[in-house]
């Protein structure tokens, strides 16, 4: 059902889901960006509609709602391992297409990949779902071409039109709730683009063998291995185990896991020293390849969503859609060289 | 030909080499202004200069080959930048008015510069709103950050961006970009505890290097602004010098203040029989010893918390007197 | 919460046997089904978790040899005899023995590789009927590098073994890399041979390089891979190559499908 709302009768309605849940959207961190004088737009608790970042991309994707960066996993101490209590209130997310569909392919790797992750699970399943609606989409989107622009995988839908909150609310939990607050209802289909400015193509004819490319090897010299692009990214899920002991003979301490990125230094490093991917350039082609590729040849759908942070993040002004459009002509260099 | 030298150049024009003509002295506080101005400073130049003007070293424009009867036509033709540029106008129509404190120089700062630390032309504006026009000799610079790009420390004063830098631990993926910066690019003030950057307040210099290479934002910057002021750098042909650090972690109200509260110790001590009436306030803090100017300086300043005050300073610096 | 994988168990160290400065085989207490090439995530103390192979197989134990790491001291891993450790595992596919049954079986292993094929030695060393022939060709960077030393003269009544040192060899080892080795090996019938290749990455692409040139096809070479496995199910990504996860798929894979992992 579809319900028009003041933002004073949304707020209403947000106090009364905050009974219930901790509201996450993208809202501004005043001064929060790495330089000087610059704000910062991520996901953080809000109470308010007004607190909602709508005409911002926020720079870090709603993913750390479910995955939190830093997790404890158990403490330990000589004799025994103690779980850390699990927040027991839920969550309501507010976010974009792009990213909801991320959330299939974090499933896929938590739930499905192996077994169940049991701190992902019991968070997941915690959480409801607010679209934000996109009437235009940002320079750096490629959602069309990923076919992730549109989404039906919500509790409730969120657009400003028209002096008015419109609310498409397949949630039947939810709907004497707006309904009470509604000034009236009426069908509400929530925004999408149909046309992005970035446009992705990856070929069809994608295999494993575009690793021979030379393509790579620009970014040796381009890339200087941060992991911005990994942190802002919503389908990305590597973390690293850390260890903390708390006595000196390393029998208590904690377990947590922690955010790791492929293209960062330490990644694949394997025990004894050495590393199986050293360059730059080889570490673009993994998270390149497992994005258009590999993801895809174990699930069957692709895992990036076109939601464009990694390009927005990347201080060396690499462009993720860019290289990915450099694919054909990779594939081309390949096959040309294997004729010869 | 009869010329006031002493008026002209309290009317920021120059005695020149050439008999006859003068140069106009364009001061643009911050060294930042808008482009329109420039074509202004063309058509001066083209009208009653030699065509052609000099960028100089302390940020203004100077247009040589005036005629000295050309004065208060080239004095009307400023009015518009000296209105742009908010200089304070004592007589106004009479074009900048020059005196012993020079322009305020600053860093491109952090309207462009992701290292800048603040807007470093915003502060030295209100600088120069609080202390121009003024007879007596101060040379005021500001740079955004340690890297001191604007050489802050040949100044009397010279300020420097400092960022307080905060860590939110549970953000932190430990990647190690900030401990490396450090080390690499600045003091190294980080090491590593439990997997996490600690940092060392006694080292940190406040680059905001650890904030620019976090990855993650799990650094940010304190959004309070800290700078570090330097003192009595100078050039010149007795000794040469560079300016002393004297309060890390100051404050934007009490640099204003320390600055007004010399240009009083300075009324107060100045050799009144120096050549032009002018002496580097670094050879009075000789004659009155540091702790006199240091009395001064900090009369009615409320530093904040984290503030540190080097104290007693000593300079170094070459001596051409043998 | 659901079944936690995350959450290790207490195994109680029956044994501690100190193979050489830095290597040791603690035998731990286990009751669960495990195969030879798989693995536990052992938390060590001091140091944190690792993916270790399990390198013997007995009556309720498993040996899992650790190789000390950093500044981690001698004193935790000799005072530990009748204390406990947290495990869990065991994860990873593992050897499957009948690949290899009636086969004419050549191990290549080096250094710390050794570990996860001793089940496979031990077993079949036990079984001789099982298999055609056995032959272990193992390779150390000298003699005080050797592991599972006393396994190697209790193998060698049974089976072939080639036991060699990169270096200082002196009268008792053999000196040479164990890709020297291969050319010689005799096979009554090529076709029924099969070998598994396990160690650093260089020694196992010049091996299997090797075994190709005697003439083993793809289909006959196995291979175990290390890689940095942090969970062990799937999920940290440290250890996937293309679609591949290590930890789920392998560590064990047939060659023929190892071969296309590029990392």
């Amino acid at each position: 059902m579809g319900y028009s709302l003041s933002t004073e009768a949304l707020s209403e309605v947000f106090k009364h889901l905050s009974l219930e849940y901790d509201l996450y959207a993208p809202r501004l961190y005043p001064k929060g960006g790495a330089f000087s004088d610059t704000d910062l737009v991520r996901y953080g608790k809000i109470s308010s509609p007004e607190e909602i970042v709508l005409h911002e991309k926020s720079r870090f994707s709603w993913k750390e709602t479910l995955l939190p960066i830093s997790q404890t996993l158990f403490y330990f101490t000589e004799g025994s391992v103690l779980e850390p209590e699990q927040e027991q209130k839920g969550a309501v997310i507010f976010l974009r297409s792009c990213d909801l569909h991320a959330l299939k392919r974090l499933n896929h790797i938590y739930l499905q990949n192996g077994p169940e992750d049991p701190y992902y699970r019991d968070r997941r399943d915690k959480l409801r779902f607010v679209l934000i609606g996109c009437k235009e989409p940002f320079s750096s989107c490629f959602c069309v071409d990923m076919g992730t622009n549109k989404t039906d995988g919500y509790d409730f839908s969120l657009d400003w039109e028209g002096d008015f909150w419109q609310i498409d609310c397949p949630n039947t939990e939810w709907q004497e709730l707006f309904r009470r607050h509604a000034v009236c209802e009426q069908a509400v289909s929530p925004s999408y683009v149909t046309e992005t400015k970035t446009r992705v193509h990856i070929p069809d004819h994608l295999t494993a063998d575009v690793i021979k490319s030379t393509i790579w090897k620009e970014y040796d010299s381009r890339c200087i291995g941060c992991g911005r692009c990994n942190f802002v990214c919503p389908t990305c899920t590597c973390f690293t185990m850390q260890d903390l002991f708390y006595t000196d003979n390393g029998k208590a301490g904690e377990r947590r896991r922690v955010w790791a990125s492929c293209m960062a230094d330490g990644f694949s490093d394997v025990a004894g020293g050495g590393s199986c991917r050293k360059t730059c350039g080889e570490r673009m082609r993994y998270k390149v390849l497992h994005k258009a590729l590999d993801f895809k040849m174990k699930s069957g759908f692709q895992m990036c969503v076109g939601c464009g942070r990694c390009d927005d993040a990347c201080p060396e002004y690499i462009s993720f859609s860019h290289c990915l459009n450099r694919l054909p002509e990779a594939i081309k260099e390949v096959n040309s060289d294997e004729a010869e | 030909m009869d010329i006031n030298t002493k008026a002209l150049k309290k009317n920021a024009f120059r005695v020149t080499k050439v008999r006859g003509k003068t140069a106009s002295r364009i001061r643009v506080p911050g060294g930042h202004l808008d482009a329109k101005y420039l074509s202004m400073i063309q058509e001066i130049a083209e009208a009653y200069g030699d065509g052609t003007v000099h960028l100089t070293n302390r940020q203004g424009f100077e247009i040589p080959g005036i005629s000295y009867e050309d004065m208060p036509k080239v004095n009307e033709m400023l009015q518009p930048i000296i209105d742009g540029l908010d200089i304070n106008q004592p007589v106004l129509g009479n074009g900048y008015s020059s005196s012993g404190t020079r322009n305020i120089t600053a860093c491109i700062g952090n309207k462009v510069c992701p290292f800048a630390c603040y807007d470093t032309t915003a502060f030295a504006k209100r600088i120069e709103k609080a202390v121009f026009p003024n007879d007596l000799h101060f040379k005021i610079a500001l740079t955004g950050c340690p890297n001191d790009c604007a050489k802050v420390r040949m100044h009397d004063f010279g300020i420097m961006g400092m960022t307080m830098p905060r860590l939110e631990q549970e953000r932190c993926v430990s990647c190690g970009a900030c401990i490396k910066a450090c080390r690499r690019k600045s003091v190294e003030a980080l090491t590593t505890v439990n997997y996490r950057p600690q940092r060392n307040a006694e080292k940190c210099i406040g680059c905001g290097e650890c904030v620019l290479n976090c990855p993650v934002s799990a650094w940010s910057r304190n959004p309070s602004k800290y700078y570090r002021l330097t003192l009595f750098g100078r050039s010149g042909k007795k000794n040469p010098r560079l300016g002393e650090d004297f309060i890390l972690w100051a404050d934007e109200d009490s640099i204003m203040k320390i600055i007004l509260n010399t240009y009083h110790y300075v009324e107060h001590y100045i050799d009144r029989t120096a050549p032009g009436g002018k002496e580097h306030i670094g050879y009075i803090v000789d004659r009155t010893g540091f702790e006199e100017y240091k009395r001064w300086a900090l009369k009615d300043v409320s530093l904040p918390p984290e503030a540190k005050i080097c104290t007693p300073v000593y300079w170094k610096g070459i001596s051409y007197i043998r | 919460m659901k079944q936690n994988e995350y959450v290790p168990f207490l195994s109680e160290i029956i044994e501690v046997i100190r193979h050489t400065e830095i290597e040791y085989t603690f035998r731990m207490k286990y009751l669960g089904d495990v195969k030879p090439g798989q693995f536990f995530e052992v938390s060590i103390p001091k140091y944190g978790e690792a993916p270790i192979s399990v390198s013997g197989i007995g009556d309720g134990t498993i040996d899992l040899t650790i190789r000390r790491v950093g500044k981690v001291t001698n004193e935790i891993f000799e005072r530990y005899e009748g204390g406990r450790m947290l495990l869990r595992g065991p994860y990873g596919n593992g050897f499957c023995l009948d690949d290899y049954k009636g086969k004419e079986l050549v191990i290549v292993a080096g250094g710390t590789g050794v570990s996860p094929v001793r089940g496979v030695m031990d077993h079949f060393a036990c079984h001789m009927p099982e298999i055609q022939s056995l032959t272990m060709i193992a390779g150390f960077k000298s003699p005080s590098d050797i592991l599972f030393r006393d396994d190697f003269s209790r193998w060698s009544q049974r089976a072939r073994v080639i036991l060699t040192v990169d270096s200082g060899g002196g009268t008792e080892y053999r000196e040479g890399l164990v890709t020297a080795y291969i050319p010689g090996l005799f096979f009554t019938d090529l076709a029924n041979a099969a070998a598994i290749v396990v160690g650093p990455p260089a020694m196992m692409r010049f091996s299997i390089q090797a075994l190709k040139n005697r003439g083993l096809e793809d289909s006959q070479i196995w291979i175990s891979l290390e890689r940095k496995m942090c969970c062990g199910i799937g999920k940290c990504g440290h250890c996937r190559i293309n679609d591949t996860y290590v930890c789920l798929d392998g560590p064990v894979f047939p060659y023929a499908k190892g071969r296309a992992l590029i990392d």
